[in-house]
């Protein structure tokens, strides 16, 4: 059986630093020094993660794993029925996942850190933004870690070790997206 | 495989339903609004001691005001709406 390197170390770091930067913000809502430094990581992390999404290394890149509306919804339906496909890179619906949770980490790290500015401290409009980029993390998060499970239960794999440790996944004939991506 | 997802999506609702209430930093004992000093002069009496401020809230029955104080640094104080004393709050 072929083992390939789906997630290069830089993206397996970058995704632990998102993990833990994010969750520690979360944690600490309401608010002080801990939950400034890790909105400023996640902030920087976010970010990063986003440029190299379209500019970064091929497989990493969203126009490798993200699909059209149509073609997710299809893949839920599938997932729905227990008969998708396994996928090498990050499946349609995960991959969505990826946007949401970065576009969101990015928007609320940055309202929060436009909040603690002189300018805007105190600026209502500002925190409510900030409630309402972040909050959903709360449970978009869960949802993310019981996506990879299921997807993990499903293809009868360790997509957790395989994302947090040794960043291989074995490779199929029958895989779907590998990198660069199928037409 | 839907009855798991269902049983999934199902306990994550009442999973969020459930902890959607977020605190304030302090609470005051300080009965009906009637009795509670107008915010303005609350804003007034910070105002001479050199603050700017920026909002007035109530939280846990306080006024929650956020403000550059007159050392130029940001604050997020509560005060008492009966007394107008600044009440403490719990470091963060």
């Amino acid at each position: 059986m072929a083992w390939v390197r789906v997630w290069p170390k830089w993206q397996r770091l970058l995704h632990a630093g998102l993990a833990l930067t994010m969750v520690a913000a979360l944690v600490t809502y309401e608010g002080g020094r801990l939950h400034e430094l890790a909105g400023y990581a996640a902030l920087a992390l976010a970010l990063l993660r986003l440029a190299l999404g379209f500019g970064g290394p091929m497989p990493a890149r969203f126009t490798a794993f993200v699909r059209a509306p149509m073609v997710s919804w299809h893949y839920a339906r599938a997932v729905w029925h227990g008969r998708e496909a396994r996928h090498l890179n990050h499946n349609p619906l995960g991959a969505w996942m990826v946007v949401l949770l970065l576009s969101l980490g990015a928007g609320a790290a940055a309202t929060g850190a436009l909040y603690v500015t002189d300018r805007f401290w105190g600026a209502a409009w500002l925190i409510a933004a900030h409630a309402l980029l972040a909050w959903p993390l709360g449970l978009l998060i869960p949802l993310h870690i019981a996506g990879v499970i299921h997807a993990s239960r499903r293809h009868s794999e360790n997509l957790i070790s395989a994302m947090w440790w040794h960043g291989c996944k074995r490779a199929e004939s029958s895989d779907r997206a590998r990198s660069p991506p199928e037409a | 495989m839907k009855n798991r997802i269902q049983g999934l999506l199902a306990a994550m609702a009442i999973a969020v339903c459930t902890n959607v209430s977020a605190t304030g930093l302090a609470t005051c004992d300080s009965g009906p609004k009637s009795g509670w000093q107008p915010i303005q002069k609350l804003e007034k009496q910070l105002s001479e001691r050199g603050w700017t401020v920026r909002r007035v809230k109530e939280d846990g029955g306080c006024y929650e005001v956020y403000a550059i104080d007159d050392k130029g640094q940001r604050v997020e104080a509560y005060f008492h709406p009966v007394t107008l004393a600044p009440v403490p709050t719990k470091s963060r």
